[in-house]
C-alpha cells in the first residue's frame, strides 16, 4: 500500500469558504478574521456554511468527511462539482481550478469526472431502472441501444440482475440506492461523490451496502469522497477522514490516528462509544521491533483488527503476538498493550496518546 | 347650495367651477324636488351624503359628473379599437379558420366515421371499457334525440380551443416556473382572468370583432379557460423533487434536457390535471357564448330560455353535462394512467 503523501492528489480543496445569505462577499473579510458562526449569525445576519476548508483528497482513496447535521459536510461535497457556488476559495481537480470554470466545461466535468450519490437515492421516477442506470450515458446523448449494454453490466455487479425493466417505486430502498450507485458506476468518472448514501438504509442493508462499495473498490479504484454522520461508517471506509464541525475542519487524517490521538473534545464525544476493538488495527498498537520477543502466542496480520486477536487470544491477557506484514516480522504486540487501547478515551486521555506516540 | 359648496370656496377654485356653466346637465331627483319646491335644502349630519363626484357636481358645474368615467373609458377604448383591431384581426385571424375548419370538418364527416374515430381516441387515451360503452350510450342518446350536430359543434369549438390553451399555456407556465419576476407579473393577469365575470369578457370583444366570427367567441373561451392549464404547470414544475433535479445537475444535464427529460414529464399529473380543468371550463364558456354566436347546445340553452322551451333548455342542459362527464372521464383516466406510471 502506498503512504499518503506518495499518492498523487486528486482533488485539492484550498482556503474554501462559503457563507449563505444576501451580501456574502461584504461579510467575507470578517470570517477570514476569524470571526464565529454564531457571531456572523447575530452581527451580520449570514450564515457561515464552509469555514477555511484545506483537504487533499487522493488518488483511489475513501475520502470520508465526517460531522453531525448542520457541520457543512453536504455543503462541502457539493462544492466539488459545484452544485453550490463558492464563496471564496479554490477547488482544483486535477490542478484545474473548478470554480473558475466556463458552463460548458464544468458540465463535461460533471459528466465525465465525477458521478453522484444521493442520500435519497434521487432516481428519475418516470424511467426504468436500466434507463437510470444508463442515465449519464443518456445525458452525454448515447442511444439506449448503446448504453443498455453497459447500464445492465453495472446492475448486475450491484447485484440487480433482471429488475431493468421495472420502475424504482417497485423496489425497496436498498435496492434502489444499488440503482444510484450503478448509476454512479456507469457514468465511469474517476471520482465518486457519496452524499450521505447510506444514511436513509436500515442498518442491516447499510452494512451490506458499505461491504459492496468496500468491494467494488477494491476491484476499480475510484476516487471516493464519502458524506456521513456515522462514526461507524466512517471508520469502516475511510482512508482518510476529515472531521468537521460548524463549517470547519476540526481534525483529518488516517482514521486510526484519529482515534488514539483525538484533538478536540468534540471529536472525543464523537468516539467515546465507539467499538474500540473493532476500529482499532493491530499496526496502531503494536510496539514496532525486529526482536523476536519470548513466549509467542502465534502471529497475527498488521492490518488486523483487536477484536480478531482478542478472538484467538481466548481472553488471555497474558499472551505476546509476533506482527507480520507481507510475512516479515514489523513488530511485537501484547495483549496488556491491546487491553489499554481498548480504554474509552475520556477515562485516560494522556496514556493513551503517550502510549501511541 | 349643494353640501360641498365649502370645499371650493375654501381652495378658491370658485371661478374655475363657474368658468364652465354652459354644462347644465340632467339634476338629481332631489334637486328638481328642491328646485320645484322652492326650498332651499338643508342636509343633517345625518343624512351627510358621500364626497361622491355627483354629489361634488352639484357644488360645482366644472366637476365632472361620475357618469363621465364610464364614458371616458368607452370613448378611450373606442378610440383605440380602431388600431387595436388593426393588429388584432390578422393575428387571431387563424383562429377563425381553425374554428370554421373543425366545425366544417365534424358536421361534414358522416357520424358512422366521426363517433367510431371519438371512441377510438378515448379507449386509446383511457383504456377502459367501462368509460367506453358510457360515451357510445350518451353519443348514441345525443344523436337519438338529433341533438348529434349540436353535440358535435360544441365539441369541435371545445376541441380547437382546449387545444390552443394547452399549445399557448404550458409555454407561460414553464416561463412562470423559471422566472419569479414573470410570475409575480402574470399571477394578477390570472387571478383576474378566472374572476371576471365571464359576460365581461364578451363586451370588449364585441367591439373589437364581427360577432359574425368565429374568433369572439374563440378568445373569450380561450382567455377564460387558459387560466388553470398555466396554473398547473408553473406548480408542477416547481413541485417537482429538488433532490431529482440535483441529481439530473450532478450528472451534466443542459437546461434543455432537464426540462424535457425531467422537469415536464414530472409535472405531467399536474399539468394533465390543468388540462382537464381547462377543458371543463371551455364547456363552461362555450355555453355563454352562445350568446355571441357560438353554435352547439349552447344555442339551444338560450333559445329555451328566451322562447321558455323548458324541454329543448333542459334536454340540452343534460347534453351539456353529458358531454362535460365524457370529457371529465376521459381525461381523469388519462391523468390516472400517468400517474400509476410514476408514482413513489
Amino acid at each position: 500500500m502506498l503512504k499518503r503523501s506518495e499518492k498523487n492528489t486528486k482533488i485539492a480543496i484550498r482556503n474554501l469558504y462559503k457563507i449563505f445569505g444576501e451580501d456574502p462577499q461584504s461579510v467575507l473579510p470578517y470570517v477570514q478574521d476569524g470571526m464565529s458562526k454564531p457571531d456572523l449569525l447575530e452581527h451580520h445576519q449570514h450564515v457561515l456554511g464552509l469555514n477555511n476548508i484545506n483537504v487533499d483528497v487522493k488518488e483511489g482513496d475513501i475520502t470520508v468527511m465526517m460531522g453531525l447535521s448542520g457541520s457543512g459536510k453536504s455543503t462541502l461535497i457539493r462544492h466539488l462539482n459545484r452544485l453550490i457556488e463558492p464563496t471564496a476559495g479554490e477547488v482544483d481537480l486535477d490542478g484545474t481550478n473548478i470554480v473558475k470554470l466556463k458552463e460548458k466545461e464544468l458540465r463535461r466535468v460533471r459528466r465525465e469526472e465525477m458521478s453522484m450519490v444521493f442520500q435519497h437515492f434521487a432516481l428519475l421516477p418516470h424511467r426504468t431502472v436500466l434507463e437510470n442506470a444508463g442515465m449519464p450515458m443518456d445525458v452525454r446523448g448515447v442511444p439506449k441501444a448503446e448504453f443498455q449494454d453497459e447500464a445492465n453490466k453495472w446492475l448486475d455487479r450491484v447485484g440487480l440482475k433482471g429488475v431493468g425493466d421495472q420502475y424504482p417505486f417497485q423496489l425497496s430502498g436498498g435496492m434502489q440506492q444499488r440503482v444510484g450507485i450503478a448509476r454512479a458506476l456507469c457514468s465511469n468518472a474517476p471520482v465518486m461523490l457519496m452524499d450521505e448514501a447510506f444514511s436513509a438504509l436500515d442498518p442491516l442493508i447499510r452494512t451490506d451496502m458499505q461491504d459492496l462499495l468496500l468491494e467494488l473498490q477494491e476491484e476499480l479504484k475510484k476516487t471516493v469522497v464519502f458524506i456521513s454522520h456515522d462514526l461507524d461508517e466512517a471508520l469502516k471506509l475511510a482512508d482518510h477522514l476529515v472531521i468537521l464541525k460548524d463549517g470547519y475542519v476540526v481534525q483529518q487524517g488516517e482514521p486510526q490516528e484519529i482515534l488514539i490521538a483525538p484533538n478536540d473534545d468534540y471529536i472525543v464525544d464523537f468516539i467515546s462509544d465507539i467499538n474500540r476493538a473493532r476500529v482499532l488495527r493491530v499496526r496502531s498498537v503494536m510496539k514496532v521491533t525486529e526482536n523476536i520477543p519470548e513466549n509467542v502466542a502465534g502471529e497475527v496480520d498488521y492490518d488486523d483488527n483487536l477484536e480478531s486477536v482478542i478472538a484467538r487470544s481466548e481472553g488471555e491477557t497474558g499472551l505476546t503476538y509476533v506482527v507480520t506484514n507481507d510475512g516479515k516480522q514489523v513488530g511485537v504486540l501484547t495483549m496488556t498493550d491491546l487491553v489499554k487501547a481498548l480504554v474509552p478515551t475520556h477515562a485516560s486521555d494522556d496514556g493513551l496518546r503517550a502510549g501511541a506516540a | 347650495m349643494a353640501t360641498y359648496d365649502f370645499v371650493f370656496e375654501a381652495t378658491g377654485l370658485q371661478d374655475w367651477c363657474t368658468s364652465g356653466e354652459g354644462a347644465d346637465a340632467p339634476m338629481s331627483m332631489e334637486a328638481l324636488t328642491a328646485q320645484a319646491s322652492g326650498e332651499e335644502q338643508t342636509t343633517s349630519i345625518w343624512n351627510l351624503p358621500f364626497p361622491s363626484m355627483d354629489r361634488l357636481n352639484d357644488a360645482c358645474p366644472a366637476f365632472p359628473q361620475s357618469r363621465n368615467v364610464t364614458r371616458g373609458l368607452e370613448e378611450g377604448f373606442l378610440n383605440v379599437k380602431d388600431s387595436m383591431s388593426f393588429v388584432l384581426d390578422p393575428l387571431t385571424q387563424p383562429l377563425s379558420w381553425l374554428l370554421e375548419g373543425a366545425l366544417y370538418g365534424i358536421l361534414n364527416t358522416p357520424w358512422w366515421i366521426v363517433i367510431p374515430l371519438l371512441m377510438l381516441l378515448v379507449w386509446f387515451v383511457s383504456k377502459s371499457w367501462q368509460l367506453l360503452a358510457f360515451v357510445a350510450i350518451s353519443l348514441g342518446g345525443l344523436a337519438f334525440i338529433d341533438y348529434y350536430s349540436y353535440a358535435m359543434q360544441t365539441l369541435a369549438i371545445i376541441f380547437v380551443c382546449a387545444v390552443l390553451c394547452v399549445l399557448l399555456g404550458v409555454p407561460i407556465g414553464i416561463a412562470m416556473s423559471r422566472s419569479d419576476k414573470m410570475r409575480a407579473g402574470t399571477i394578477p393577469i390570472l387571478d383576474m382572468l378566472q374572476t371576471l365575470p365571464p359576460f365581461v369578457y364578451l363586451i370588449p370583444l364585441i367591439f373589437l370583432f364581427s360577432v359574425t366570427e368565429p374568433k369572439l367567441y374563440g378568445i373569450a373561451i380561450i382567455l377564460y379557460a387558459i387560466v388553470p392549464v398555466i396554473r398547473l404547470t408553473d406548480l408542477g414544475i416547481r413541485m417537482v423533487d429538488e433532490s431529482v433535479i440535483e441529481a439530473a445537475e450532478a450528472f451534466g444535464m443542459t437546461d434543455r434536457q432537464k426540462l424535457y427529460g425531467v422537469q415536464i414529464p414530472l409535472a405531467l399529473p399536474n399539468i394533465m390535471a390543468g388540462v382537464n380543468q381547462t377543458i371543463m371550463m371551455s364547456l363552461a364558456m362555450v355555453v355563454i357564448a352562445s350568446l355571441v354566436s357560438a353554435p352547439g347546445l349552447g344555442v339551444l340553452v338560450l333559445r329555451g330560455i328566451n322562447n321558455l322551451e323548458l324541454g329543448v333548455g333542459l334536454v340540452s342542459g343534460l347534453g351539456i353535462v353529458l358531454l362535460a362527464v365524457m370529457l371529465d372521464r376521459t381525461t381523469k383516466a388519462a391523468l390516472n394512467r400517468i400517474n400509476a406510471s410514476q408514482k413513489g
